[in-house]
């Protein structure tokens, strides 16, 4: 009797998630296999990788991270146009960074006008995030969902404690909403359920399950991420079946490995190669975990990850 | 018992209840809504009613017209049920169709529990005392006869009762010549069973036989319950001038008090912590034992018997609270591998722990399975029964400590579960225990938000006790005042619901209507303090359940016990996901399940063995280190529970169409 792989007998769907408005929206989700799995079901939207915008220069980043924007990190609108025209950006990601009450601390008006710039300038669909503040963003990205009426942005994290004023304004001008909740099933879920309570529509959500960076508890997210999937696939878990977003750059980037530079570190290799790779490699696992969106930094690395992304397609 | 239907107007809804019943209560139970928030103490003059037919037992109030009286309006909370009636239920009051139509007929099933009876739960065995007196007429000694006074005394109770094989304790020796002289050689000796035979504890003027009591101990982390036995009757002591009929308390000789060393931990660890100081030990010791002596003076004083009577004392409580009211160090209780001192600690002389009772009472003490599963479990189990029976059956204790057993008369299996003393009353912030004034019952209407309170003892409200909590955060969830994470919609239009000092409340009494200087409410801080304790709960069960192989749909029998107050609404305990939703015939309250095993084992020396028996066949499943048992409680912490799957019917009351759109408009965004 010749040999049958094993398959799984998948009962849910993930669904289907339009970002952004025009030409340049993107549909995310769809999937009825676990990631890459073509020989099970199917995947009829490839992952997609938004690329990091910040609305204040950073001061943190390591070399590597700065050298390709560092014409444009004074001015997120040009930015954000260098991340679509010269690295061909598919998603925008905003980081609403200078928002943060133990920083720059600036207003909900102010940074809603950035948003409304940077999204008004590009065509493709644009993540707005925010400080991770949870009092600061019920402000913060209250205020961008009515400045950016209509234009169907990503607005996150949205945490327990701030869902109800973000998320009702998601509902009322018609944004998507990116559900954070801290590494773990449950929570993740009660978020989900919490927001269907409040009226947020299923085609209106995606799930930020939170992401630490390679070699800082990356194998939390991805079993999180895999018991998620396990549940919406095999399980019909309703209330799980939504797209998976990874705000994973600033999490690799922080990291001693990619920031060190290589005469501080001479036995860790070439800086710029090593926060590439580290970079890429989180990328992938998490993709293997079955991320739809990907928060990336470094165009070589958004490059290295596209061609991977093209090669499991293909096979 | 006589009974008579009673049907509410206009849902048409009928329930039938016992002659005498109060409408009110008939009302609550059958889930028809009638605004009430004095408790049922005849203050607030809300529960207005107009009966339609038959004939009722209530009078005038000030609170209701001469002409409303005529027209038949009357105080449902006055009102006996005596008659087949029907009754209109005003309309501030009322509730529509459509959500009445989704809670069942609550006529036609028993979801309110009272505690069981002893006698239905554990068959075959004799009424037989471990601790019993006898009476003795002895000829005086002459100098023909001249044995010792000792000698005489164990002859005749060879020659007059076939007692055999009696040895004597020095104490009893002590007295002896006195006694038998002062009383004409006309005596009553205490006798109890040990493992070497019949001990001589006692020697009493007269005939006293008739009088031998025993008292109970429940010792728990937070409370501690006591009950006064006669042990001749086999029942609880009753009081005199005691009644039975939901208004008058006290029937029965029950005391209870919070455990005095709550000042020094609220949970077990601290406690133990707390006992390694220089003198802690000790002094955790004498505070317990002054707890209960404080409910031996309340139980002696209640039934009027005396001291001297009591002739024997049972405790059942946990491992740790056992080890520190023996006193014996509880250091490794907490330290891996968690062993306790002993599983079986020998009768011990109350006099020696302080105890203020007679000089010649033992203090017997249920065996203990491990350091989280004690002897309060084992008492349970022994009064539950489920150690004869075969139908699989899960026992739940839902105190401080939750412990939780499942198995049958071939096995049992248990976990303990930190849990929180929510439904004692403790950590909430108008909690208290189940006593006089405690709000026992809860309804809210969906339309006006006002509320329907019974209070135990039909007093002016005093605080909640845990059946209270159950019920306001069960209809507090299915008026969707709060959400499924506990946390009040802020956008209700009712003055009931305000920021106050501890964040978002529901008032459930004003002041004007309580016996306090300040409004009863439920916060939100309560409500999560609820959510971790049914939480603890549930993922308790469902590890336990799990780690047989098992699920909650095999489970014939659930036996609830705890100190919830006098009944336990299972709907409402399914609605917030404290117990499991299954057929609701299959579950038994059976109110405090240590008490119910201790006097079990104080009527009857047979069930020593099985006492023992229970403690040895138990197998402890340690949550502590279990990896399910974390994803499970986080799991539980939501309303039902965050697997919709496992609480279908509460799911589709839940997702009635609600006010969603009244959510948006609190924030703002929506005209």
């Amino acid at each position: 009797m010749a040999f049958a792989i094993p398959t799984i007998s998948y009962t849910g769907k993930i669904k289907e998630v339009v970002l952004g408005k025009g030409p340049k929206a993107v549909t995310i989700g769809g999937e009825t296999s676990y990631p890459f799995h073509f020989f099970e079901g199917d995947a009829p939207h490839a992952p997609r990788i938004a690329i990091e915008v910040y609305d204040a220069a950073p001061d943190d980043w390591a070399d590597a991270a700065l050298e390709p924007y560092k014409d444009v990190l004074n001015d997120p609108v040009a930015w954000a146009k260098k991340a679509v025209e010269t690295y061909g950006a598919e998603l925008i990601a905003l980081q609403l960074v200078s928002t943060d009450p133990n920083g720059l601390n600036r207003s909900a008006e102010e940074a809603a006008a950035t948003a409304k710039k940077v999204a008004s300038a590009v065509d493709v669909p644009v993540l707005v995030w925010g400080s991770g503040s949870a009092d600061k963003d019920a402000e913060v990205l209250r205020k961008v969902t009515e400045v950016c009426d209509g234009m169907n942005l990503v607005i996150g994290p949205i945490v327990e404690g701030n869902y109800k004023q973000v998320g009702a304004g998601a509902i009322a001008y018609k944004h998507t909403v990116a559900a954070c909740s801290p590494i773990d099933i449950n929570l993740a879920k009660q978020l989900n359920i919490l927001l269907g309570n409040l009226g947020v529509p299923d085609g209106q959500l995606i799930v930020d399950p939170t992401t630490g960076g390679l070699g800082y508890g990356i194998e939390y997210t991805y079993s999180v991420m895999e018991r998620d999937r396990m549940a919406a696939l095999t399980q019909q878990d309703e209330r799980l079946q939504f797209p998976l977003i990874c705000n994973m750059a600033k999490e690799v980037w922080k990291t001693k490995e990619a920031k060190l530079k290589t005469e501080d570190a001479p036995t860790f290799g070439d800086a710029k190669k090593r926060g590439i790779l580290m970079e890429s490699v989180t990328a992938v696992t998490l993709l293997l975990a079955g991320a739809d969106v990907l928060v990336m930094r470094h165009p070589e690395a958004i490059k290295l990850v596209r061609e991977m992304i093209g090669d499991f397609k293909t096979k | 018992m006589v009974t008579h239907k009673v049907t509410f107007h206009p849902s048409e809804r009928s329930i039938r209840v016992d002659q005498g019943e109060n409408l009110l209560q008939a009302a609550m139970e059958a889930g028809i809504h009638i605004n009430a928030s004095c408790g049922g103490s005849a203050t607030c003059g809300k529960c207005k009613v107009r009966l339609l037919s038959g004939k009722v037992d209530s009078p005038p109030h000030q609170k209701l017209s001469e002409e409303e009286y005529r027209s038949g309006y009357r105080l449902a909370c006055l009102t006996s049920v005596t008659d087949d009636i029907g009754v209109d239920v005003p309309l501030e009051s009322q509730v529509d169709r459509s959500v009445l139509a989704l809670k069942g007929d609550r006529g036609s099933a028993r979801y309110l529990l009272s505690p069981k009876d002893i006698f239905q739960l554990v068959r075959g065995w004799d009424v037989d005392p471990t601790v019993f007196k006898r009476y003795l007429e002895l000829d005086p000694p002459t100098l023909q006869d001249n044995k010792s006074d000792l000698t005489r005394l164990i002859n005749g109770l060879a020659k007059r009762h076939g007692i055999e094989g009696v040895s004597a304790d020095f104490r009893a020796i002590m007295k002896l010549s006195r006694v038998l002289r002062d009383s004409d050689w006309k005596v009553t000796v205490t006798l109890v069973l040990t493992k070497r035979g019949y001990k001589l504890i006692n020697v009493e003027p007269g005939d006293n036989t008739r009088q031998n009591y025993s008292i109970v101990i429940d010792l728990g982390t937070t409370t501690v319950f006591g009950q006064l036995l006669d042990l001749n009757q086999c029942t609880v002591v009753g009081c005199p001038d005691g009644q039975c009929d939901g208004t008058t308390l006290f029937a029965l000789a029950e005391a209870s008090d919070y455990n005095a060393q709550i000042s020094y931990g609220e949970d077990v660890i601290t406690r133990i912590v707390y006992s390694q100081k220089p003198g802690g030990l000790k002094k955790l010791q004498e505070v317990v034992v002054g707890t209960i002596n404080g409910i031996i003076e309340e139980l002696l004083t209640m039934s009027g018997v005396d001291r001297s009577l009591i002739s024997h004392f049972v405790v059942a409580g946990n491992t740790t609270m056992t080890q520190l009211f023996l006193g014996l160090d509880p250091k490794y209780i907490r330290e891996t591998p968690y062993v306790p001192t002993a599983h079986f600690v020998p009768p011990v002389r109350a006099v020696h722990l302080g105890i203020n009772i007679g000089d010649h009472v033992h203090v017997y003490i249920f065996p203990m399975v491990a350091s989280y599963v004690g002897g309060d479990i084992v008492a349970g189990i022994l009064g539950s029964g489920i150690f004869q029976r075969e139908a699989l059956t899960l026992y739940m204790d839902i105190g401080t400590n939750g412990e939780i057993v499942l198995g049958n008369k071939d096995w049992l299996a248990s976990v303990s579960c930190s849990a929180g003393p929510a439904f004692e009353g403790a950590g909430i912030k108008f909690g208290m225990r189940a006593t006089r004034g405690a709000i026992e019952e809860v309804g809210i209407n969906p339309h006006t938000y006002e509320p329907m309170i019974l209070t135990i003892g039909r007093a002016k409200p005093l605080g909640i006790c845990g059946s209270g909590l159950i019920d306001a955060v069960s209809a507090l969830l299915e008026t969707k005042m709060i959400d499924q994470n506990g946390k009040f919609h802020r956008d209700i239009p009712t003055e009931r619901l305000r920021n106050g000092a501890d964040g978002y409340e529901y008032v459930l009494a004003w002041k004007e209507e309580t016996r306090l200087q300040e409004d009863i409410a439920i916060n939100e801080i309560d409500i999560e303090n609820l959510m971790r304790t049914k939480a603890a709960i549930y993922a308790g069960c469902k590890v336990l359940l799990d780690s047989v192989g098992l699920g909650f749909k095999d489970l014939e029998q659930v036996i609830i016990a705890g100190g919830f107050g006098r009944h336990l609404d299972v709907e409402k305990a399914i609605f917030i996901g404290l117990l499991p939703e299954i057929d609701i015939n299959n579950f038994i309250f059976v109110g405090n399940g240590s008490l119910l095993g201790a006097r079990l084992l104080s009527f009857s020396k047979d069930l020593l063995k099985e006492t023992e028996r229970i403690s040895l066949m138990m197998t402890n499943l340690e949550l502590s280190n279990h990896n399910g048992f974390m994803n499970e409680f986080i799991g539980a912490m939501f309303f039902p529970h965050t697997d919709a799957t496992a609480f279908p019917g509460v799911m589709k009351r839940l997702q009635q169409p609600g006010r969603e759109e009244s959510s948006l408009k609190s924030a703002g965004v929506v005209s």
